[in-house]
């Protein structure tokens, strides 16, 4: 499936709950959707469109729009293209339903979402810090606002 | 994940990080007996941030930082950040350029999996020896790129627009000198050691695992293709001169630490003649497009990726008009292989006596996963 084939059978598919589908490069497919059919859309790409090799996952933080965009990196084998599967999240609501359930290789990266930028990963199946001492207590690192305010006790 | 841990029989054993064999990791493991029935990798010992390191540096001043993922293999990871920088700011590469960034990155990954290899003997018990082969070995590379670049383990030779300098007088031919020298060596060390009935006994058939768990887990590099799975970013998306140079993606298909050992081991040979390839025809030409210092790139990003020695690494760089990155996203290949070592006591059967065996087959770089 080319790059341009899949992002119209894609937006055929899911039309409500599609905000973006693009291709951004040769190679590179980016994909936003909404956070009510966040885990319907998931199971579907990994059903539905063969995405079965999960890549990576990690979030960006945008303070000045007030959201953070959690993204999935994902790879089809057959195709060999690299969809960023992305979602936006308010920064005052950071709940996302775990996808392990759908990729379980995104137990890692969660836990790292989690404890970077505080994302709460609602029935992840082992959410403890991944790179983080397990007891810091200094915030959020790779949030923009992150002054570097250490272990407080 | 299934079998709960507070079985009476399950006793856990923290291994590591001070074990010769574990790395800068702690791996704690529940085991029956002699029967491992669950692996906890406990990562971060070596977490520094660069992430965030690189979002406060000028994109130029990353590359210092980055390079600092894999000691063993800065070409492949400084190649990573500098390619995604040049799409960024949009800078034409010469082509000569190009063929010296392939011929570093070869070299890299021989080096790297020399030392891989030189680990997985060790971690065997029987081969002492063959880590200090694999080390004086690696000297030849290591003299290589000292004539190269000046320095033998951290380069900072690849710059957005090209590489710092040019090759020196007569290298190609220290080039085919050093081939055929580790050539020779190759064929020593199959015979010692891949095919060396010590070592099958130790590597076959543990810890197998299947094609479609290696996809479905996210492996990658040489762990994936020893699962029988062809896919290389090398030939799926040609960067550098990949696109002009003539080599093969090696698979094994027996699943197990063996054939994760071998397919490293065949691309060393892969490299080797890639290495020659390029020494016989590069092309001439200028070496590098002169960038000023300091620039700003237009707000967007860029995702780059590159066949490190360890798997994919891909580079996500947000700009935001601004002259540092707004945030680098580093997929590393170490985090995904050290998922499926977690996995692996659920996938086949595994004793304590093979976990440095097993773990070495994944070949991790812990300063990779924790960046």
């Amino acid at each position: 499936m080319t790059e341009e084939a899949f992002v119209e059978a894609f937006q055929a598919t899911h039309p409500d709950l599609v905000v973006s589908a693009e291709v951004l490069n040769p190679k590179r497919v980016s994909v936003v959707v909404k956070r009510e059919g966040f885990l319907h859309v998931s199971r579907s790409l990994r059903d539905d469109f063969g995405f079965t090799h999960p890549v990576s996952g990690g979030a960006v933080d945008y303070p000045k729009e007030n959201r953070m965009q959690m993204i999935y990196y994902l790879m089809n084998p057959e195709s060999k293209f690299m969809l960023t599967f992305r979602v936006d999240l308010p920064r005052d609501d950071l709940t996302l339903p775990t996808l392990t359930q759908v990729w379980e290789a995104m137990s890692f990266h969660e836990r790292e979402a989690h404890e970077m930028f505080g994302i709460e990963f609602v029935d992840h199946p082992n959410m403890i810090p991944l790179l983080l001492p397990p007891d810091w207590r200094g915030g959020y690192p790779l949030r923009k606002d992150f002054k570097g305010e250490g272990i407080v006790e | 994940m299934t079998k709960p841990y507070f079985e009476p029989d399950i006793m856990r054993i923290s291994w590591g990080p001070q074990h010769p064999m574990s790395g800068q990791t702690r791996i704690l493991l529940d085991v029956d007996g002699e029967k491992v029935y669950r692996i906890i990798a406990d990562l971060g010992f070596t977490h520094r941030g660069i992430e965030k390191i690189l979002e406060n540096r000028t994109f130029l001043k990353g590359i210092i930082p980055m390079e600092r993922l894999v000691m063993a293999d800065t070409p492949n990871i400084g190649l990573g950040y500098v390619s995604a920088i040049e799409e960024a700011l949009g800078i034409e590469v010469p082509e000569r350029a190009h063929w010296i960034r392939s011929l570093m990155c070869e070299m890299a990954r021989i080096n790297s999996h020399l030392y891989a290899f030189g680990l997985q003997a060790e971690s065997t018990g029987y081969f002492p020896a063959v880590f200090l082969w694999t080390t004086v070995d690696r000297a030849v590379l290591l003299e290589l790129f000292e004539e190269l670049t000046g320095a033998r383990w951290s380069f900072n030779f690849f710059l957005p627009g090209g590489v710092h300098a040019d090759l020196p007088d007569g290298f190609e031919d220290k080039v085919i000198e050093g081939v055929h020298y580790l050539r020779r060596r190759f064929q020593d060390y199959w015979v010692a050691m891949v095919e060396n009935a010590i070592f099958e006994m130790r590597c076959d058939d543990v810890a197998i695992l299947k094609p479609e768990d290696a996809i479905r887990l996210g492996a990658t590099g040489p762990v994936l293709r020893g699962s029988d799975v062809a896919m290389d970013v090398r030939r799926d998306e040609p960067y550098a001169a990949y696109g002009d140079l003539d080599f093969e993606v090696i698979t094994e298909s027996a699943c197990d630490s063996m054939a994760r050992t071998k397919v490293r081991f065949r691309e060393i040979g892969q490299s080797l003649s890639m290495m020659e390839q390029i020494a016989n025809e590069i092309p001439s030409g200028p070496f590098r497009t002169r960038v000023p210092l300091f620039v700003r790139a237009k707000a967007g990003e860029v995702l780059s990726r590159v066949e490190s020695a360890r798997g994919e690494l891909g580079v996500h760089l947000f700009t935001d008009g601004g002259m540092n990155p707004y945030r680098v996203k580093i997929n590393s290949p170490t985090l995904r292989n050290m998922f499926v070592f977690e996995r692996m006591a659920e996938l086949d059967e595994i004793l304590v006596a093979d976990i440095p065996v097993v773990i070495n087959s994944i070949d991790p770089w812990y300063l990779d996963s924790d960046r």
